[in-house]
């Protein structure tokens, strides 16, 4: 589904992704853990077409199709999903709205017509309901005073609102209690099909305990030094990045 | 009096014709004179900084003639409610046949008229501005105006539907110059909505300098909408001047959408406590439009409310200024005054002046202000735009948000439908001129 190759990306002539491999297959979960400032957030900005990171080098291939050459909405219409680490407030715009110009785009692209007023609020309280979401949402503005909870429980709602292929989750657990990180990871885990697959950005391996992964890569300085089973994830817990830090500097 | 006495030669038409001014001979001398001794607002004058009257001055004008109007026009503005109180104005002429009277307990009409029949309120209320605030084109509109709307809503009436006092400007040849004086009562614990509108049913270049002086008694809440919609080959000044009472509520909106100069006057007192006054705006000029909000509300009394709220959309090389001038006397103890003044530049050409000024002499109040000029929030664009909606159609969602703000609080439906409808089909890509000419049905 997702073939990422040799992919180098810079800001401001500063590379931060200093070539990147990466397979994924329908169905896969994957998890990219890395210490602070390894390019973790930077790679899912690059693949969901953030333009202040400026491609170098490499390829990414997206179900058959140079997803490098796409722009952000294009690359949604084509199922790709971020779910941001900081989601964005915009006042004045309700959700109601937003997720409607959203779904409607997607369907054009799919050739299907707009969805009637009535049957789009029954799927909108179809899937609030399946990612227990429980707030109040008609009415309110995008992420406009929503709580840390709330603002990653909308963006896991978002996902299931346009069922993307492949779901790129950018340090989703920052910042959430207990209760809150098992609803989000409840919502990614009944979104999951044999179709679409999910990367999960994560810092700590706490989010892994309950969106289980099939492969880890740990991510280090701007390339994936380490592949692994989940088993990977329980010993970083156990003795942090230093050991494969101290690898990675050797090697490159 | 000579053609050439007048100054600039402008408005040389002002002294011939035969009907009757407004003001009588004997007061209207003196506001000749005065006008004559006025400079035209320049950039070195302190409250028309940035303003550039150039465009007025660029042209000659005739007066207007009294026209028959056509009643078909009312089908193409869609906020219109037939079951409403209406005034028609065209060319600054009252023009019975197309206003009518539905409430019995109101007094409308042409302000001339009202005259006769309500000699002492008219005596009282209908004054010159050489006293006060006397800038060129209000003691301009004292020296030559003739007649204008009259709305007098008694002690304890309320209004269901609101009152509509409409200006057309119509050429059948040449730029029309057009002037009018209206006078706006509110009546003890009187309540009622005015929505005003100008519109322009010709495309000949046409100036319109208007006053309108608003007195709410004690307790009086009125709603008032000002809608500029002549088209970009017009001028328009616009003086509003609100006299508040104790335990008044005064809420305005204007809405300036066409016109190639358009400045507004706000010029607001408070003359009793625990008064509100609410003056909120939206301009969106395009191309080379000039718009100019200039607010002054003087806190005289303690205890009064007032609120500013001006958002902007600035495109191509279009310009907006604002003026907010807060003015608390000393013993205006406990004001409490809020201004905000927000611009969106669309263009790297786009310019936005904003002026706060506030002149604070007690020292027990709350005074806010801010103001903020930037573009479209780039970290938003592209948040919708990781969800599927284009660019083109986020930047609309994005825009609209911004100017709902103001136009939320419109609460009349059906104007704010067509202001919503206007927006929308502007934030769209249609030009304003397209949209504001009344004779398209905007709709079809």
């Amino acid at each position: 589904m997702l073939s990422i190759k040799d992919l180098k990306a810079e800001i401001d002539g500063k590379e931060i992704l200093k070539g990147i491999n990466l397979e994924v297959k329908p169905g896969e979960v994957h998890a990219v853990m890395g210490p602070n400032g390894s390019g973790k957030s930077t790679l899912a900005s690059v693949l969901a077409g953030r333009d202040i990171f400026k491609v170098t080098g490499g390829k990414v291939d997206f179900k058959g199709k140079n997803l490098l050459n796409l722009n952000p909405e294009e690359r949604s219409r084509e199922g790709i999903f971020l779910a941001f680490q900081y989601p964005v407030e915009i006042p004045g715009v309700s959700i109601t709205n937003f997720m409607r110009a959203a779904v409607d785009e997607q369907r054009k692209h799919k050739g299907l017509d707009p969805m009637k007023a009535s049957e789009f609020l029954r799927y909108m309280k179809e899937k609030k309901a399946l990612v227990e979401l429980d707030a109040k949402l008609e009415g309110r503005a995008v992420n406009e005073g929503f709580s840390g909870g709330e603002k990653k429980k909308n963006e896991v709602f978002q996902m299931a609102m346009l069922e993307p292929d492949l779901a790129i989750l950018d340090e989703t657990d920052s910042g959430l209690d207990i209760d809150a990180l098992k609803v989000v990871a409840n919502g990614v885990n009944k979104l999951k099909t044999k179709d679409n697959a999910t990367i999960v950005i994560t810092h700590y391996q706490r989010l892994l305990d309950y969106i289980v992964p099939d492969i880890i890569h740990v991510l280090y300085n701007g390339r994936i030094v380490k592949t692994g089973g989940r088993e990977l994830a329980l010993d970083l817990e156990k003795y942090g990045y230093d050991e494969i830090k101290k690898e990675a500097d050797k090697q490159f | 009096m000579t053609q050439t006495n007048v100054k600039e030669k402008k408005f040389a038409d002002l002294y011939f014709g035969q009907e009757k001014f407004l003001f009588p001979e004997n007061i209207r001398a003196n506001s000749v004179k005065l006008f004559l001794e006025t400079d035209i607002p320049n950039n070195k004058t302190e409250n028309w900084r940035k303003f550039n009257s150039k465009p007025i001055f660029d042209h000659n004008y005739k007066l207007g003639k009294k026209l028959n109007f056509d009643m078909s026009v009312f089908d193409t503005l869609s906020f219109f409610e037939p079951e409403s109180n209406r005034i028609v104005l065209t060319n600054g002429y009252y023009d019975e046949s197309a206003s009518e009277k539905k409430t019995e307990d109101i007094f409308i009409g042409s302000l001339k008229n009202a005259e006769k029949k309500h000699k002492e309120i008219i005596k009282q209320h209908l004054k010159t501005k050489k006293n006060k605030n006397p800038d060129y084109f209000s003691v301009l509109n004292d020296a030559f105006v003739k007649d204008g709307a009259f709305i007098y809503v008694p002690d304890n009436v309320k209004l269901e539907h609101p009152i509509y006092i409409m200006h057309f400007i119509q050429s059948d040849n040449g730029n029309i110059f057009a002037q009018n004086r209206n006078l706006i009562i509110a009546g003890k614990n009187a309540s009622f909505k005015v929505i005003h509108t100008f519109h322009s049913l010709s495309s000949d270049f046409s100036f319109n300098n208007t006053v309108t002086d608003i007195f709410l008694d004690d307790d009086a809440q009125t709603e008032y909408y000002l809608f500029e919609g002549e088209g970009n080959t017009a001028a328009h000044v616009s003086n509003v001047n609100i006299s508040s009472k104790k335990g008044s509520s005064f809420k305005s909106n204007v809405i300036t959408f066409c016109g190639s100069v358009v400045r507004n006057n706000f010029h607001a007192e408070f003359f009793g406590e625990h008064a509100e006054i609410d003056l909120k705006g939206v301009y969106m000029p395009d191309k080379e439009q000039q718009v100019n909000n200039f607010i002054d509300i003087s806190h005289s009394e303690p205890n009064c409310k007032s609120n500013q709220l001006f958002k902007g959309l600035i495109d191509n090389k279009a310009v907006s200024v604002f003026t907010g001038k807060v003015f608390v006397a000393r013993d205006a103890q406990k004001t409490d005054s809020a201004q905000s003044n927000q611009n969106l530049l669309l263009t790297d050409y786009a310019r936005a002046h904003s002026r706060p000024q506030l002149e604070i002499y007690a020292d027990d109040v709350a005074c806010a202000h801010g103001s903020t000029t930037g573009q479209l929030d780039k970290e938003a664009l592209f948040y919708m735009k990781t969800r599927g909606i284009s660019e083109k159609k986020a930047k609309t969602m994005l825009m609209n948000a911004f100017l709902k703000d103001v136009t939320a609080h419109i609460s009349e439906g059906s104007y704010r439908d067509y202001v919503n409808f206007l927006i929308n089909n502007r934030l769209k890509g249609q030009h304003p001129e397209s949209l504001c000419n009344v004779k398209v049905c905007p709709s079809c």
